[in-house]
């Protein structure tokens, strides 16, 4: 009775505050909220970066997802999450959610058509194209966000089926160097490590990579190594990373392969050489340490802007045989107009030393999206499906055999890349093309060229979650794809694991899954008898086992879907042959390759490549007197924020307007405040921003961060030769104040 | 296209709408068991046995782990079941340095729990409890009426407006989590453990206290409340180190029906007090009515400002602690006298110092929120100058014109200087400032002119319109007093909707 009178006066209980009651959630989750109490739960790979954390998905009574929670059973993620993982099923509520195809009417408005209508027109319209300007005339471009059974039926319906001969991916713009250095160097590739070796080593570098916010689980795993570790950040910003390292050297902007070149040669005079692993397993390294001994200190650090001591000092710290050296690249080496030698040069920094194949150690690429990884084996763009030839006809026929196909259907020439098939629409060359989850309008570099460019497609067909992203806005046809979540297929991380995503939401409207959509594509085009194999995505699992047989990164070992699961993922390879050996034993969680010295070149041996660096393409003068610098802005945004601006509370996490960072030298010589509205422009568009004034950026230079797209009308189209990666990083602009309002 | 294909689409669409049921074959064999799988993770994390007496527990946030990857924000909002942009924890950025070592650190921020909460002290109705056992600062969801008057009162932002319920909601350290063992969820989240909670202890003193050497030194100085948060760091922070978000303006709310509420009722006490003087002689027997009529408006309108109106008639329950209770208790009473007085005038003096205690009390409610531009100094000639310059209009206008200037002349000093609020009121506020002294320009002008110039009495419609344009006037005043308030907060993002000029 005291009680209800106490209540009365001061409500200690009621509605509102049982919103807030927690309950025993069970299966491992202690306390959540009481109405959010899941009947089970299921665990899948974030569908965001390569870092490949699994989320624990929980669900209702009808296998739908209500929330989720990082699984703490994981060898990736151990329970943790970015912010981006927290929240990766709310874009799938997002009220711009394609939920019909739309086509474009004669009057400029979309309508929404039924998938048959759809269909048919797609085929119709590509169809007139290739009968008019050729069959090459139609060009796709693909992404590294969709699951690898989908990217392995879209490049087979669309090369196989459709006759397409041009097929790329926005891969391209993130990790084509990784791809081609590892291919040239290794023989195949094969990114070595395994995240364990963020715990197992002594020194840690970091060369144009800021793990801390873009790859935040990654970074746990390094405050997580025991080993008094000394970590090295070398980025021309002081990131976040470069702050909670041992040590930052920040160089000038692409003085990357000079650096690297330089610190062998300091390496070669410290007699860090470790000449029997060279001996065993590389070929090249006489003629690369003569080049390497051109880097003289004076030449290195009149590059880097590094003084001898500073440059010396880093020599020393990866110098020593008794510590465990991995060195570890993202985007910064990536996206530059030399990545690929940067790339290999840092591998050879690593075989030099033959520090790779044990704990701790390695020539190490983060990578980029969740599956671009699963692009670069069955993209099917410049290498045949699985990592094969398109110019070897015994590898067009055992891809043949294994998909129960035509060999001749198989091109023999490999695709144009990204930036071939762009200059293919301005030449005429391509008069149709097809984008699957990705938003060049928005990432393509140098975007106000892409924007123009649209007028020259007859017919334009985006297939995306989303009608508002950039692309999607100009497109013919729009063709409504199921999302992560909604959705079942593999993803391969960083360290080469496979881990299944799976269906625990339903699409809105009659949107389908990719994988649908490609299969009806094939029976509208008359091909549907082609593709009668690839039933569903677990059937597609299995030729993706074929494929791999054999292949470095075999792993027919790995039985389907729920297997991978139930191992907490599987490293490739994993053959036929180790399961069989293995038995009952899951297949181990942290494993590394080249443990034996033996690399996937013919003869086994690793090959230091290398060349001579080239000043960037576009250096600022008095006209545009400072570099910009892009890259991600937070950890909340991924990319084109196409899914993350959905959420409310990730919205929160970041700016939601461009802004551009600027040291305060320079902003006091450009009367500039932060907070201030300024006008960026280059040759080649403009932009307007809020100014930040921060030292972490050096003088003379500007940075900004990639997810708003008025940065991409600014940068500057070079491409690395070997990878066609666009050099993102660096161009020449110049800033003032916008005129008061 | 034939009817095969068609069938094939609508197996596909059947197919994506089919999920596999919690029996189906993806279903893991997970423990039921309520045991947490992140125990282990987070067990050195929470302390091991609850606070003793003179000790309660805090946040400790390892600045050196803490690198800005922001999974304590989401982690909050999910694992709470918050609302979609609600969370109780938050993060900015501090920049300083020098050139040869630049500086950023990210901060992230949760109640303070503080020793000496503002909020709690703030709050008209008791809807904050500070735990006797933990020291965490709870808030009482169904007992709160929505005033937000806790939001002005503490200086770190902590409590959050809640739209949907009509009430405020903030961090209370996952206390359920707690007492069953459990880590709260931003710590459980931290993929660096960069949070935990530990037990510190409390000077036990009238007000309390605990050691705040530990607080950021770029967060608004801790004497006012005692937070008992523990910002550590192996390495010291540069001197220079700023919140990126420092120097952005943002103009605060305008609480419109604070506004026209704090602009009635002092009108409605003045007319009441200076009716009562002499120079109110002859003026006609409906402007008896007058102060009744903007008093009662005034107090409606205080009512929409609640989110919750329907439980204010609790707001007594804070008369020791809150000047918001004790304003709410003497406009009632106000109110109540005035009708009384008709009928027993010798209460007529009881009305004027309940009225004026009243509308001392609204000032204190400012007051004691420790901002600068809220300041005594500022609020009561604002809130007593508003009520004489529309009393005056009302009752003797030949006297507003001066009282007017004299005002302006006042809020003049607002505008100069360096100080936050003369910068949100020349910048991002500057067309509601020109307005202001548009209108206080016209309303001197326009009175000296009717008063002087005109012959004879003004005529009632003249008067009617004088009276507006001054109301006005003070309208806009006192928009500008809750828009161009100084706001304390914990270190914010860049520009993230900030504004400079």
């Amino acid at each position: 009775m005291t009680t209800a009178v106490q209540n009365f006066l001061r409500a200690v209980d009621g509605p509102m505050t049982s919103e807030l009651v927690l309950r025993p959630g069970n299966f491992g989750l202690g306390l959540i909220p009481a109405r959010l109490k899941p009947v089970t739960t299921t665990s899948m790979i974030c569908g965001f970066c390569s870092t490949g954390c699994s989320l624990k998905v929980h669900l209702d009574k009808n296998g739908e997802a209500v929330n989720l929670s990082p699984d703490a059973d994981y060898p990736v993620n151990l329970g943790m999450a970015c912010p981006k993982g927290w929240e990766a099923l709310t874009p799938l509520a997002a009220p711009d959610r394609a939920t019909a195809p739309l086509l474009r009417q004669p009057d400029g408005s979309m309508a929404s058509v039924s998938w048959d209508e759809a269909l048919s027109m797609f085929c119709g319209r590509f169809k007139e194209v290739q009968a008019t300007h050729g069959p090459d005339s139609v060009a796709v471009l693909s992404t590294g966000q969709i699951v690898t059974e989908e990217m392995a039926l879209l490049g087979a319906v669309a090369k196989f089926g459709m006759g397409v001969k041009h097929l790329d991916s926005n891969t391209r713009q993130c990790m084509a160097t990784t791809h081609v250095a590892y291919k040239e160097s290794f023989g195949f590739d094969a990114p070595p490590f395994t995240y364990a070796d963020f715990e197992e080593s002594d020194v840690l570098v970091f060369f144009g990579a800021n793990p801390c916010i873009a790859h935040p689980i990654m970074w746990q795993r390094v405050m997580n190594n025991k080993r008094n570790p000394r970590i090295i950040v070398v980025d021309p910003r002081r990131t976040e990373t470069a702050m909670a390292a041992s040590q930052h050297y920040a160089i000038q902007p692409k003085s990357d392969l000079t650096l690297l070149y330089g610190l062998a040669n300091k390496l070669i005079t410290l007699e860090a050489v470790d000449q029997t692993f060279i001996d065993a397993h590389t070929d090249g390294y006489e003629a690369f340490a003569r080049h390497a001994r051109e880097f003289t200190t004076a030449r290195v650090c009149a590059a880097t802007g590094l003084t001898p001591d500073e440059l010396d000092r880093f020599a020393v710290d990866i110098a020593d045989r008794t510590k465990r050296v991995s060195l570890w690249w993202t985007m910064g080496v990536n996206q530059g107009h030399e990545s690929t030698r940067t790339a290999q040069a840092i591998i050879n920094l690593s075989l030099m030393t033959g520090q790779i194949g044990r704990p701790g150690t390695g020539a190490n690429s983060i990578t980029g999206q969740c599956n671009a990884m699963g692009s670069r084996l069955f993209g099917n763009a410049t290498s045949l499906l699985g990592g094969y030839d398109y110019g070897n006809a015994e590898h067009r026929a055992h891809v043949a055999k294994i998909l129960e196909i035509d060999p001749s259907v198989i091109p023999t020439e490999k695709s144009w890349a990204y930036d071939q098939i762009i200059d293919g629409i301005e030449s005429g060359k391509i008069r149709g093309l097809w984008v699957i989850a990705t938003d060049p309008a928005h990432s393509w570099i140098n975007q106000g060229r892409f924007a123009r460019l649209r007028e020259k497609l007859d017919f334009l067909v985006v297939q995306d979650m989303y009608t508002t992203t950039n692309t999607a806005q100009t497109a013919d046809l729009i063709l409504p794809a199921a999302g992560w979540g909604e959705k079942a297929g593999i993803f391969i991380n960083s360290e080469r694991r496979l881990g299944a995503v799976r269906k625990v939401a339903r699409s809105p409207g009659i949107a389908l899954s990719d994988f649908a959509i490609f299969k009806l594509v094939a029976e509208y085009w008359g091909v549907g008898e082609r593709f009668d194999r690839w039933e569903s995505p677990e059937d597609a699992f299995q030729i993706l086992k074929e494929l791999s047989r054999g292949q470095p990164y075999d792993f027919t070992g790995v039985k389907d879907h729920a297997h991978l699961t139930a191992s907490g993922g599987v490293q490739w390879p994993w053959t036929e042959a180790e399961a069989a050996e293995a038995g009952a034993k899951p297949p181990g969680q942290e494993r590394r390759l080249f443990a034996d010295g033996n690399f996937f070149t013919p003869r086994k041996r690793a090959k230091f490549v290398f060349d001579e660096p080239r000043p960037m393409p576009e250096l600022p003068d008095t006209e545009y007197p400072l570099l910009l610098l892009t890259g991600r802005g937070t950890s909340a945004q991924w990319h084109t924020g196409s899914r993350t601006n959905k959420s409310g509370v990730l919205r929160k996490l970041a700016p939601t307007s461009l802004y551009v960072e600027l040291n305060p030298t320079d902003a006091t010589r450009l009367k500039v405040k932060s907070g201030d509205k300024v006008h960026v422009w280059s040759r080649r568009g403009e932009a307007q921003a809020t100014a930040m004034i921060t030292p972490t950026v050096q003088v003379g230079q500007i940075f900004m961060p990639m997810h708003f797209d008025e940065v991409n009308r600014l940068t500057y189209p070079a491409f690395d030769p070997h990878s066609r990666q666009p050099s993102y990083k660096a161009c020449a602009v110049a800033l003032e104040r916008a005129a008061h309002r | 296209m034939d009817a095969p294909n068609k069938s094939i689409i609508d197996a596909y669409l059947e197919e994506q709408q089919r999920l596999q049921t919690p029996v189906a074959r993806f279903t893991e064999a997970h423990s039921r068991t309520a045991k947490p799988a992140l125990e282990s993770v987070y067990r050195d994390l929470i302390p091991l046995s609850k606070p003793g007496p003179y000790e309660q527990y805090a946040f400790e946030v390892d600045l050196d782990s803490c690198t800005g990857c922001k999974a304590c924000v989401t982690a909050c909002n999910s694992l709470n079941g918050l609302d979609e942009t609600e969370s109780w924890r938050d993060v900015g950025l501090l920049l300083g340095g020098t050139p040869a070592a630049p500086f950023q650190q990210t901060i992230t921020t949760a109640c303070h729990h503080c020793a000496d909460p503002a909020c709690l002290n703030g709050c008209p109705v008791l809807a904050y409890e500070k735990d006797a056992r933990t020291g965490i600062v709870f808030h009482l969801d169904d007992q709160c009426i929505g005033c937000q008057y806790c939001v002005l009162m503490c200086p770190y932002d902590v409590p959050k407006y809640n739209e949907r319920l009509g009430i405020v909601r903030k961090c209370d350290m996952c206390h359920q989590r707690l007492a069953a063992g459990e880590a709260p969820a931003c710590v459980q989240a931290c993929p660096t453990s960069a949070i935990s909670i530990v037990t510190v202890s409390v000077r036990h003193s009238e007000p309390e206290r605990v050691d705040t050497s530990k607080f950021l030194a770029a967060a608004p100085a801790p004497d006012n409340t005692q937070p008992t948060t523990r910002y550590v760091s192996q390495r010291a922070l540069p001197e220079n180190a700023r919140a990126a978000d420092a120097t952005a303006l943002r103009p605060q709310p305008p609480h419109w029906p604070l506004v026209v509420m704090l602009t009635l009722l002092p009108a409605a006490i003045g007319t009441q007090v200076i009716q009562l003087l002499p120079l109110a002689v002859g003026a006609p027997a409906f402007m008896h009515w007058v102060p009744i009529v903007m008093g009662a408006i005034g107090l409606a309108c205080a009512s929409l400002h609640l989110g919750q109106p329907l439980r204010a008639w609790r707001v007594f329950l804070g008369l020791r602690q809150s000047w918001f209770s004790r304003e709410a208790v003497l406009f009632g009473a106000w109110v109540g006298f005035l009708v009384i007085r008709e009928s027993m005038p010798m209460f007529n003096v009881m009305t004027v110092f309940t009225g004026l205690v009243g509308l001392l009390c609204s000032v204190m409610i400012y007051v004691d929120t420790r901002r600068s531009f809220w300041r005594f100094s500022q609020t009561f000639p604002r809130f007593f100058g508003t009520g004489t310059v529309l009393a005056l209009a009302i009752v003797a206008p030949q006297y507003a014109a001066q009282a007017l200037t004299l005002k302006l002349v006042f809020e003049t000093f607002s505008l100069t200087g360096k100080s936050i609020s003369a910068r949100l009121l020349r910048g991002p506020l500057r067309r509601a400032t020109i307005l202001r002294y548009t209108l206080g320009a016209a309303g001197v002008f326009v009175t000296y002119y009717m008063t002087n110039l005109l012959p004879g009495p003004l005529s009632l419609p003249l008067q009617g319109a004088l009276v507006a344009l001054l109301f006005a006037g003070e309208l806009a005043e006192r928009y500008l007093f809750f828009r161009a308030v100084d706001s304390p907060k914990m270190p914010g993002m860049p520009s993230a909707g900030g504004i400079t000029t």
